[in-house]
């Protein structure tokens, strides 16, 4: 130690620490690469979920239903959305439509926007004011949920809309604040379910007896949880709604 | 050693320093911004918003886990000293990548809102009793803020106006800061992330931050403490021990360090923190007559701690003794700058 050479930083680096010191850098310098690599290259895979602009824009027209949070029943339907889905729906942005739609509940609408589509899953983000959604003419068939009992399941609370393709990667804990935002912002919150219910991965998520998604869910947004809920057919779209006391954190 | 606000100016070695600084930033984000994305073959890419929030905050991570890493192993090592030199340039790089992180996560998670989306940061997520789910982004937040009043203390300006000891408490902000990053990544980032490379990088980083402060600390206990007693002198070392040109550090019992030095075959003493920036005064070498600190370079004379003229740093020195072949200390310091009559080392007597 008492050899080593001195440094002083405003003198010339003296020989022995300069070859040191190149070492020491060139290490550094490589070492950034390959950690940008290493960590760059070893991301998750954030899913196939996307804004469908390939399909174009698509317009449809159906029955809304409240659940609260607005859905739309086709009834005349496209190639891709037939007659018979049921849809749920988002403004642009972190925003979804229950004030735009609460008008027309149980009417005829006619929806028009872009489809976000993540396998099963998918929503259709409407345009702006009327071009978006409109009252429609004609005579509303009336929609009855079908009651398909209490269910316990395991799985996570997402937003629907990042979870379908809005955002890449859109679900989980680091994604929670994001969620929790876009929920608040009137979004369809949507449960993945690690056991399919009748076929279904995805159902979107109230509270109980017809109520908006309870506070308390929000701290669990984005965890595995296990909930037991009624679970409701509204046309081709499962809802769930949770009971809040019930929601444990799962391992 | 200097009468102006810029006492370290620019030298070739700080450009040398910035280069490579600046060339291991630019390649790390380059690869991990237009390189991976190729070699990842999802189906469809993370959103390039997503991914260039990742390049940032990892990089951030990384160079704070190395701003971190070069004190104790200069300590353990004097080579590494000279990447401690302008490390302040290292930590205003830190900040600014780490802004950057901040923007991009700030403008796509946040944004398209109508909460506006500084509010957002703070209201979006409330599960603070939680620890998964925790908003982890407050976490980030208050890493950020330490980064920032760090960056802007950096200058020697702030040095001078917050006197060095209040300065150096005040950028002790980096440890609580780097605490808060790990912890801001581990409740976030690394909780969704199936492949665990990035936690393995996280993990060997903050392990060697924490092991390497550790080691330096045994090794200064170990070399550092000769106290004796508790009498008012205080034992250093043996004679025997002493180099010519450079000093033995000991703790005194109030906690400061002093420097032995043995110059021209006596000793003097001097305390061991640099009037610039607290440098270790002792791990410098004696130039000309003149202890030189090993940071920046900062000269004392060690006869009476005082910087030559025109420089006007002062230092305090200390009262030495030699008994039964121990070289000791009084354990009160004197006033800086009063000059000690340097004590001949018996064995080194005509020998010098
Ligand atoms: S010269 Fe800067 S700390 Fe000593």
């Amino acid at each position: 130690m008492k050899k080593a050479p001195f440094f002083v930083g405003y003198l010339p680096v003296p020989r022995d620490l300069r070859v040191f010191l190149w070492i020491i850098c060139a290490l550094l310098v490589v070492g950034a690469g390959a950690a940008g690599y290493a960590v760059g290259s070893t991301q998750d895979n954030p899913g196939d979920g996307a804004f469908r602009f390939d399909y174009g824009r698509q317009t449809v027209t159906g029955v809304i239903e409240l659940t609260p949070l607005p859905l739309l029943h086709v009834t005349e339907g496209n190639d891709r959305i037939p007659a018979g889905r049921t849809l749920m729906m988002t403004a642009g942005g972190k925003a979804g439509v229950p004030d735009r739609a609460a008008p027309l509940e149980g009417q005829l609408a006619t929806v028009s926007g872009v489809l976000l589509e993540r396998g099963d899953l998918d929503m259709l983000q409407l345009r702006g004011g009327q071009g978006g959604l409109r009252a429609a003419e004609g005579d509303a068939p009336a929609v009855t949920p079908e009651p398909l009992g209490r269910w316990k399941l395991t799985g996570e609370i997402c937003d629907g809309k990042c979870l379908a393709g809005a955002m890449r990667p859109g679900r989980g804990l680091a994604h929670k604040a994001c969620a929790n935002l876009c929920l608040t912002g009137g979004i369809p919150p949507v449960f993945v379910s690690t056991q399919p219910v009748e076929g279904a991965e995805y159902l979107m998520v109230t509270g109980p007896d017809g109520t908006a998604m309870p506070d308390a869910a929000y701290d669990r947004v984005g965890q595995f949880i296990t909930v037991e809920a009624e679970i409701t057919r509204h046309g081709d779209l499962l809802v769930m709604a949770i009971d809040p006391a019930t929601m444990e954190v799962s391992d | 050693m200097s009468v102006k606000y810029i006492p370290v100016q620019w030298n070739p070695n700080k450009w040398y320093y910035d280069a490579a600084l600046l060339a291991g930033v630019v390649l790390f984000l380059w690869v991990f911004i237009y390189l991976t994305p190729g070699a990842l073959g999802h189906d469809r890419p993370i959103n390039p918003q997503i991914h260039n929030a990742r390049a940032f905050g990892a990089c951030a991570f990384l160079m704070l886990t190395v701003i971190l890493c070069i004190g104790p192993l200069a300590r353990l090592d004097r080579r590494f000293l000279p990447l401690l030199y302008n490390r302040r340039h290292f930590g205003v790089l830190t900040c600014a990548v780490a802004l950057t992180h901040a923007f991009y996560v700030l403008n796509w998670y946040f944004a398209f809102s109508a909460t506006d989306k500084y509010a957002a940061v703070l209201e979006a997520n409330t599960s603070y009793g939680q620890l998964a789910g925790f908003p982890f982004e407050s976490l980030g937040i208050f890493a950020l803020l330490c980064l920032l009043i760090l960056a802007a203390t950096s200058h020697d300006f702030w040095l001078k106006f917050l006197t060095p000891p209040v300065w150096k408490s005040l950028h002790y902000l980096i440890y609580p800061a780097y605490a808060a990053i790990v912890g801001h990544v581990a409740l976030g980032a690394l909780q969704d992330q199936q492949n665990l490379t990035f936690a393995w990088i996280v993990c060997v980083g903050a392990g060697l931050v924490a092991g390497l402060h550790v080691a330096a600390a045994l090794k200064e206990q170990l070399a550092g403490d000769y106290e004796g007693g508790g009498g008012d002198w205080i034992d250093i070392c043996a004679t025997s021990a002493m180099t010519e040109g450079y000093a033995k550090i000991a703790q005194l019992p109030d906690g400061d360090r002093v420097a032995v030095y043995l110059n021209e075959g006596r000793l003097s003493a001097l305390s061991n923190a640099c009037a610039h920036q607290n440098g270790p005064l002792g791990e410098g070498k004696i130039i000309n007559c003149l202890v030189t600190c090993p940071w920046h370079g900062f000269q004392y004379n060690v006869t009476n701690g005082r910087a030559p003229a025109p420089f006007t740093e002062k230092v305090p020195t200390y009262r030495v003794r030699v008994e039964n072949g121990t070289v000791m200390v009084h354990r009160q310091a004197n006033p800086p700058g009063t000059y000690v009559e340097p004590v001949p080392l018996p064995s080194a007597e005509g020998a010098v």
